[in-house]
């Protein structure tokens, strides 16, 4: 079977792959909470701000939960995309501008989350 | 340390797509890479929406009744085909990548193929129901 099992390509070293192959998981048992809660209990399908900030309030294990998952998510999709663009066959040097960027685009992507996450919680204090 | 385990393909990206001796497990892989790139894209998209949450209810509520319009709730739907096919397939390749099950992964997929209709009826309906 053709690309069956999973392996580190050229240019991706195992620790990347390795990363990938946990986070992913981890986002699995994640989003499945986040999903339950947020889209699959809520009467509406979608919580209401004032639900969203009662919720995170009450249950401060959620936004500890959300903050984990962000970086999981974020750090799977980054590495993900680099696996992809290995597929460009870019040279060396391009290639190293794109971690560059990717690694830019993950720290402000978790920068701008938590910030998001901290402003839910003291909304209105 | 880089793995030495494959050399790059020679034609990129349009190797995804030339089905000539792609077997199902080809078509697998692909299908695991368009929803990664579908994902990605959601998921920045998700974040910059969920910013409204930092405007107050009235900007995120607003949004919330408009994310309840029919395109939109389509485009939900996808993600979650996506999602589903992409979570269960890469539980696939994590079991196969370590050993796991790998003379079953034929079977494994079309489990996950299964599932993931299974799974997106279920939220579809539960979707459906809700509006």
């Amino acid at each position: 079977m053709q690309n069956a099992v999973s392996q580190p390509k050229a240019g991706e070293s195992y620790l990347l792959w390795f990363i990938k192959i946990v986070t992913g998981l981890l986002i699995i048992v994640i989003l499945f909470i986040h999903f339950l809660v947020n889209h699959y209990l809520a009467p509406e399908g979608l919580l209401s701000h004032a639900e969203v900030v009662a919720y995170y309030r009450n249950y401060p294990i959620v936004p500890i939960m959300e903050g984990f998952f962000l970086v999981f998510v974020v750090s799977h999709s980054l590495i993900g995309t680099r696996s992809i663009l290995l597929d460009l066959n870019l040279k060396k040097n391009i290639m190293r501008v794109i971690d560059a960027l990717l690694v830019a685009i993950g720290l402000v992507a978790t920068g701008y989350g938590i910030w998001l996450l901290f402003a839910v919680i003291n909304w209105g204090a | 340390m880089e793995s030495p385990a494959k050399k790059p393909n020679t034609r990129g990206i349009l190797d995804w797509f030339d089905p000539r001796g792609r077997q199902v497990g080809g078509w697998g892989f692909i299908l695991n890479r368009l929803t990664a790139i579908g994902l990605t894209v959601y998921l920045y998209l998700h974040l910059v929406m969920l910013g409204k949450l930092a405007q107050g209810p009235e900007a995120y509520d607003s949004f919330i009744a408009f994310a309840k319009q029919p395109l939109i709730m389509f485009g939900e739907m996808l993600v979650i085909i996506g999602g589903l096919y992409h979570g269960l397939n890469g539980v696939r390749i994590a079991l196969n990548s370590f050993g796991v099950a790998v003379p079953a992964q034929k079977q494994l997929l079309y489990g996950v193929l299964g599932l993931t209709l299974v799974g997106s009826l279920i939220f579809g309906l539960r979707m459906l129901a809700a509006h």
